[in-house]
């Protein structure tokens, strides 16, 4: 048999093995890489201009979600607050740390509010450069594909809590995403509502109470969730329409 | 099982009648090119590639592919994106939700109230400001494109000096710089040409300029006829006067060559009034409906909604106003005598009158503004006669301002070298002047020309200085309605590119302190209302009006009856028009005006609303001149001919190119296009097109015909001869040709009479036409249902289909009145706006690739259905004079929708909702339903539209790719941008319908009132609709206006024998012709058409009863025998 097999087949195997194990690896890594839904992307943490913690504010000191993301009721945009917000304390909590300078700047350079006399041509050359209108560029981490609308307001003005999607932002110092937000995600909840549905009248279920389960459990829950979706005529759209346009 | 369905049987008559509900010439001719098109599921070509083999494919395919590779790298992987908050909250601004402010878009001559909609700070959509009663929130289509200007990539981005890029700073000083120069002097030597303006602010400061410039040159043009021009108003006794008439207090109406539906400043108004007399909700309602007389020469849209009309020369209309108002009363008025060729005139004439004369004071006489002074002195002693002042027309009093020079008079000036310094403000006259002025030369004579102008265009090429302007929704402004409403405009935006208004040019000229635009609107406001303003300022800028501004009717002069009797006893007929002495009419077109919109891709690409060109203009001449010409499709050895060179084919029309040669003798080229309904010597030359130097998308498309155009008879003109210029063509774009539906009773139309008649079918003549009902086929069962509950409660029928589960709060429907539907298009462009569609291009549109989501279909009819005109050697000339009948046609929302059926990804679905929904991003592009479409309403992206510019589609993936960043501003962000390789169709407006809904559920909070109240959401085609024939809403609901426009009898559904159950139906359509008129049809044309095809005389005896299809079970009381149609009818 050594006529047909010269002597360094016998490593062969090995050498299998390891090609193997290298094509394998780079393979997988490549299909993590480019091939798996960035939106189901759990784990996501990018690092902020602005060293936030919520697990701080939203845990420790209590704000609520909507204190900040003041318009989450209204609009499908769960809005980012302005820097005029974080000034509200920030001019006289912590009103000189280096590591809110950007909010500062975005604060102090922002024209978006000048009267319009002030923005005349005649505008003299130093107010525009007083104008530069700098902002906080907070990094996005939720993120849907364009061809989905999705919208806070009809969610959480119905009983539907932060927690759902979101995940236990009160505890994160570095907000990092919690849930899938792949399609499948959506449906589950969308076909089952009553597992995720609060009661509005009840102050201790509010959406952003992002700690509160049901006291009676799972059973009670569901008992719960299934009266509200014959009391508000809950119907989740579980057709194209519901979010594609 | 597979089910084939097929449309019912034709009769073997039909062989000899063949379909006589045409839409274009070749569909009459019946070519055998046309019966393939029809055929087919796309035109010819369209699912091609052009010059590209499957090898080649292939290789550029490989190409692309390794270029995907290469960008994998980069291209792939999740961009990282920021969320970038404002610094400070801006008041009112709600990141996702729009704002709305009333603003305004300033005619020449009016203004249409605006609401725009902004998307944090940049208007991506314009509706008419509702608190405007007159509009009740409609728009022009033009109004709707307007938008598009604001972020044309080829507007003026800077201003430039002696070619030069200048900042503000340097503008400002040339403009100083003018007053000083001229103070000394009193301003001879400088001279201002504008366009007419409405605005208070802009008459103040030409006053302030006047005043301090007194010798200087204040001239206005505009290319357009004015309907109180002083040559016309001066009949009136007085110059500021002009008439405003109230249509829906009139129950005849008489139109000599105006087109009140479509052209003027008022033409909103007047289309809604109009439809308010016209439309019957009940068979009580029915008598009331109005009746329209139409005397043209050109084929309008007022025209083609007429119930008599009469095609008569525009140099002739005066013939028939005299023998009119020479009737009214013999005493003073002596009867004219009408030439000979008229004589047969005199019968339409008397009875026109006679209908009149039986409605005094509910009556209307209107004269075209392109009229000479003596037809609108004619019209004005018939509107006294017949009582109708202060009823149905009334006299407003303009403000007695200084008036305006002519251009002509200007031009005087400038040959005499008496203007040293002339300012441009707006309008483009070297481009549009009367051609005799020859006004790019005559401004070379002038040292310093400065130009106010939005595009770098023809005249700022012979202007040595050209100012940017800024768009109307940049700018501070305000403006009159043709009312007399003042309205505010108001900036959505800063200025994009530093543009000036013209108020802020005339007031640094005039060298006023004040000169900040919004100060000078601010300050006339003050004048005008006096004391502390501000709070009623905010309430003009809230409301967008300034409540009781409009004109107050002026008192009516009396008639000059020597004058009159004059015009009547002396009239002197013109020389009889002939091949020989053709008269030419100059139009403004309906969709680029007279040329300003020439750069506006949404405009060039909506099609004639008559004669469904895109992109172009031709020379249109009637059947009767063509035959002259020899270039008629008529005749059996044309035939022959014609397919070999096949004068339409996929959406291209190769025209003969014509001469036409002038009475002063000036030549000039174009396109033929032959056109019905025009009077037989007239030839139509449609304005505004040929640009030179309009941008990338308006150059070089169609022909200038302004050089033939003299200042002496600017609208109309007779002595032109006309040849064909012999083996030369020129491809016009159309969509005339596209989706086809085969000529059957797709509109379904009667006379009034027939509805009022005792014992008639009444207002349910629709369903006594024809057995296309899903009625028939629900059985009785189907039939006690009312429309709600058929909407939920879906029987099968006969149907193997399982029905989707309908079970969603509400049921969206629609229904459209075809009675109202005048066929201006503007849904057409309103829909493109909101729902971000792209144009094609004229090449695209040729090859049928049109992407509009909602089309009008405009059928002919002419009634005169021979036997022998089809197939046979029979008469096969085009009709001269046919009846005309629009029809909007969208995605229909069948709700047993035959294109999912065919889907293989699943693509399109229904909702619980009953929408038939587009999920784009599952689409792979199979056109399966596009093919399955029986409507032919789903539009492929061929290209990528969006990203590529039209004349560089075929680059493939090396070719320029991306949006201008400037039209990605204009991109409604509700509303998915759609990629190559997708299908795509009207979708209710599905933005508006879930956002309403989301709206709906917020507020209901708690509780369970999630359901949307009946007005909320209106489809952008439903809010743009100036005759309000649109209805959406839920017809679930059985007091919703939709359900009870479909709950009306004349309710149908397009081929409704289907069984698809279309969610969008249609109200039939009601024409009141004269009984006494000769030549009355107790039918209208397209009803004797549909008679004569389906059953011929002697049907009965000699045919065979036609097999009904297969897929149509015809059972009980619905079923009809077919000869029980025309009882009593024909």
């Amino acid at each position: 048999m050594s006529k047909l097999f010269p002597k360094s087949a016998n490593r062969l195997p090995l050498q299998l093995v390891i090609y193997l194990g290298v094509l394998g690896g780079i393979a997988s890594a490549g299909i993590n890489y480019y091939a798996t839904n960035k939106y189901a992307n759990v784990g996501y943490a990018p690092v902020q201009p602005v060293p936030y913690s919520h697990a701080l504010h939203a845990g420790q000191l209590g704000i609520d979600c909507r204190y900040c993301h003041s318009n989450v009721e209204k609009s499908g945009f769960a809005n980012l607050p302005t820097a005029q917000t974080c000034m509200n304390c920030h001019t006289q909590v912590k009103a000189d740390s280096p590591l809110l300078a950007v909010v500062r700047k975005s604060y102090e350079t922002d024209s978006s509010t000048w009267r319009r006399e002030e923005v005349v041509p005649s505008l003299p050359a130093d107010r525009k450069a007083a104008a530069s209108g700098e902002t906080v560029p907070w990094v996005q981490i939720h993120m849907l594909p364009d061809y989905v609308y999705f919208n806070h307001s009809v969610h959480v003005t119905r009983g539907i809590s932060c927690v759902e999607c979101h995940g236990r932002i009160d505890q994160m110092d570095v907000v990092g995403q919690a849930k899938s937000l792949s399609m499948g995600f959506c449906l589950d909840c969308h076909r089952a509502p009553e597992e995720h549905l609060r009661d509005l009248g009840d102050p201790a279920q509010m959406v952003t109470k992002l700690d509160w389960t049901h006291p009676s459990g799972e059973a009670g829950q569901l008992k719960q969730g299934l009266d509200l979706v014959k009391k508000l005529d809950i119907r989740p759209p579980t057709s194209c329409s519901g979010c594609h346009r | 099982m597979k089910r084939k369905f097929e449309h019912p049987a034709a009769p073997a008559s039909e062989l000899t009648t063949g379909p006589r509900y045409w839409r274009s010439l070749d569909e009459l001719a019946d070519t055998p090119g046309f019966r393939a098109q029809v055929e087919r599921e796309f035109p010819e070509g369209a699912a091609s590639l052009q010059g590209v083999d499957r090898r080649h494919f292939f290789k550029l395919m490989a190409a692309s592919f390794a270029l995907g590779g290469i960008g994998l790298a980069a291209g792939c992987r999740r961009p990282e994106e920021n969320i970038l908050p404002y610094g400070k909250s801006v008041e009112g601004i709600i990141p996702g939700l729009p704002q709305y402010f009333a603003t305004a878009m300033p005619l020449r001559r009016g203004a249409i109230p605006l609401l725009a909609e902004t998307h944090q700070g940049r208007p991506t959509k314009l509706e008419g400001n509702p608190s405007y009663a007159r509009y009740g929130g409609a728009t022009t289509l033009r109004a709707q494109a307007s938008l598009l200007e604001l972020y044309d990539p080829d507007r003026a981005t800077a201003h430039t000096l002696k070619g030069a890029p200048a900042d503000l700073a340097a503008v400002n000083q040339l403009l100083a710089a003018i007053n000083t120069t001229y103070a000394a002097n009193q301003g001879a030597g400088l001279a201002f040409l504008a366009e007419p303006s409405t605005s208070p602010s802009r008459a103040r400061m030409v006053a302030v300029l006047r005043q301090k410039f007194p010798s200087a040159v204040w001239a206005e043009y505009d290319p357009t006829p004015d309907e109180s021009t002083a040559s016309a108003a001066a009949i009136y006794g007085r110059p500021s006067l002009k008439p405003v008439y109230h249509l829906d207090k009139a129950r005849r109406i008489l139109s000599l060559d105006a087109d009140f539906l479509q052209e003027g400043p008022h033409a909103l108004a007047y289309a809604r009034d109009f439809a308010k007399g016209r439309r019957v909700t009940s068979q009580d309602d029915a008598p009331n409906m109005n009746r329209l007389y139409v005397v043209e020469s050109n084929f309008t849209i007022t025209g083609s909604m007429a119930d008599h009309r009469l095609r008569v020369a525009s140099g002739e209309i005066l013939m028939v106003a005299a023998g009119l108002a020479g009737k009214v009363a013999i005493d003073p008025f002596a009867k004219p005598t009408l030439p000979a060729a008229f004589q047969n005139l005199s019968g339409w004439i008397d009875v026109c009158l006679q209908d009149l004369m039986q409605h005094k004071g509910a009556s209307l006489v209107i004269a075209g503004a392109h009229q000479p002074a003596e037809v609108h002195h004619l019209v004005h002693a018939l509107n006294v006669a017949l009582g109708n002042y202060g009823h149905t027309v009334n006299l407003a009093q303009l403000p007695g301002e200084d008036l305006p020079a002519a251009i002509g008079d200007l031009a005087t000036a400038i040959t005499a070298g008496s203007v040293k310094t002339l300012v441009i403000l707006g309008g483009n006259p070297a481009y549009n002047a009367p051609a005799d002025l020859a006004f790019a030369t005559l401004a070379k004579k002038v040292p310093d020309v400065v130009r106010l102008g939005y595009y770098a265009d023809e005249t700022s090429q012979v202007a040595g200085t050209h100012l940017g302007a800024a768009h109307y929704l940049e700018s501070w402004g305000d403006a009159r309605t043709a009312d007399g409403t003042i309205v505010p405009v108001q900036p959505m935006i800063l200025p994009l590119f530093n543009g000036l208004t013209e108020l802020e040019v005339i007031a640094r000229i005039a060298g006023e302190p004040v000169t900040d635009p919004y100060a000078i609107v601010r300050e006339s406001f003050q004048q005008r209302v006096g004391g502390d303003a501000e709070k009623a300022f905010r309430k003009f800028l809230h409301d967008g009006m300034q409540e009781n501004t409009y004109w107050l009717p002026a008192e009516v002069p009396a008639v000059d009856t020597v004058a009159v009797t004059d015009l009547v006893s002396g009239f002197k007929a013109p020389a009889a028009l002939s091949e020989g002495n053709l008269e030419v009419r100059f139009v403004a077109d309906l969709k680029v005006d007279d040329g300003r919109f020439a750069n506006n891709g949404w405009l060039q690409e909506c099609p004639d609303p008559i004669n469904k060109l895109t992109w172009d203009n031709a020379i249109s001449i009637s059947p009767k001149l063509g035959k002259a010409l020899g270039i008629d499709p008529k005749g059996t050895l044309l035939q022959v001919a014609r397919v070999e060179l096949s004068e339409m084919d996929r959406g291209r029309e190769f025209a003969f190119v014509g001469e036409l040669t002038l009475a002063d003798g000036k030549k000039i080229k174009g396109p033929l296009h032959i056109q019905p309904g025009l009077a037989n010597w007239t030839v139509i030359l449609p304005l505004g097109y040929g640009r030179t130097a309009a941008g990338r998308v308006g150059n070089d498309t169609g022909h200038n015909f302004y050089p033939a155009r003299t200042g002496a008879a600017p609208h109309f003109v007779a002595g032109a001869k006309l040849a064909v210029v012999p083996g030369e063509r020129y491809e016009l774009g159309t969509t005339q040709e596209h989706w086809s539906m085969e000529g059957r009773d797709l509109v379904r139309e009667a006379n009034l009479e027939e509805v009022t008649q005792a014992g008639g079918a009444g207002l349910a003549f629709v369903k006594r036409e024809s057995l296309e009902e899903p009625g028939a086929i629900l059985g009785e069962v189907g039939e006690k249902l009312t429309p709600a509950e058929r909407a939920t409660e879906i029987p099968r029928g006969n149907s193997l289909y399982v029905t989707p589960k309908f079970d969603g709060v509400h049921q969206w429907g629609m229904s459209i009145d075809l009675n109202t539907c005048i066929g201006c298009n503007a849904c057409v462009v309103a829909c493109q706006a909101e729902n971000n569609i792209p144009i094609v291009g004229k090449d695209q549109v040729m090859r049928g690739r049109v992407m509009h989501w909602i089309r009008l279909d405009r059928y002919y009819a002419d009634g005169d259905a021979s036997a022998a005109a089809f197939g046979g050697e029979g008469n096969r000339e085009i009709p001269e004079d046919p009846q005309s009948i629009v029809q909007p046609v969208a995605c229909q929302h069948c709700e047993l929708a035959p294109c999912e059926m065919v889907c293989p990804v699943n693509a399109t679905v229904h909702d619980p909702e009953g929408i038939n929904t587009m999920a784009y991003n599952r689409c792979i592009g199979t056109r399966y339903c596009a093919n399955n479409c029986p409507y032919k309403v789903r539009r492929f992206n061929y290209f990528d539209f969006n990203k590529r510019s039209i004349d560089s589609l075929y680059l493939g993936p090396l070719g320029p790719s991306g949006m201008p960043e400037l039209a990605k501003l204009a991109k409604n962000p509700e509303v998915t941008v759609r990629m190559r390789g997708v299908m795509e169709k009207c979708t209710y407006c599905i933005q508006r319908v879930q956002l309403a809904k989301i709206a709906q559920k917020r507020v209901a909070g708690s509780t369970d009132e999630v359901e949307v109240p009946d007005g909320t959401i209106k489809t952008a085609c439903q809010q743009v609709c100036p005759v309000e024939a649109i209805v959406f809403g839920n017809i679930k609901d059985p007091k919703s206006a939709v359900s009870q426009a479909k709950a009306r009898e004349q309710d149908y559904a397009l081929l409704g024998y289907l069984n698809i159950r279309p969610r969008t139906t249609y109200l039939g359509k009601l024409r009141n012709p004269n009984p006494a008129m000769p030549g009355y049809a107790a039918l209208p044309f397209s009803r004797q058409e549909f008679n004569a095809k389906n059953h011929p005389p002697g049907f009965k005896e000699e045919a065979p009863e036609p097999k009904a299809p297969e897929a149509k079970p015809v059972t009980g009381k619905t079923a009809l025998a077919p000869g029980q149609m025309l009882g009593g009818l024909s």
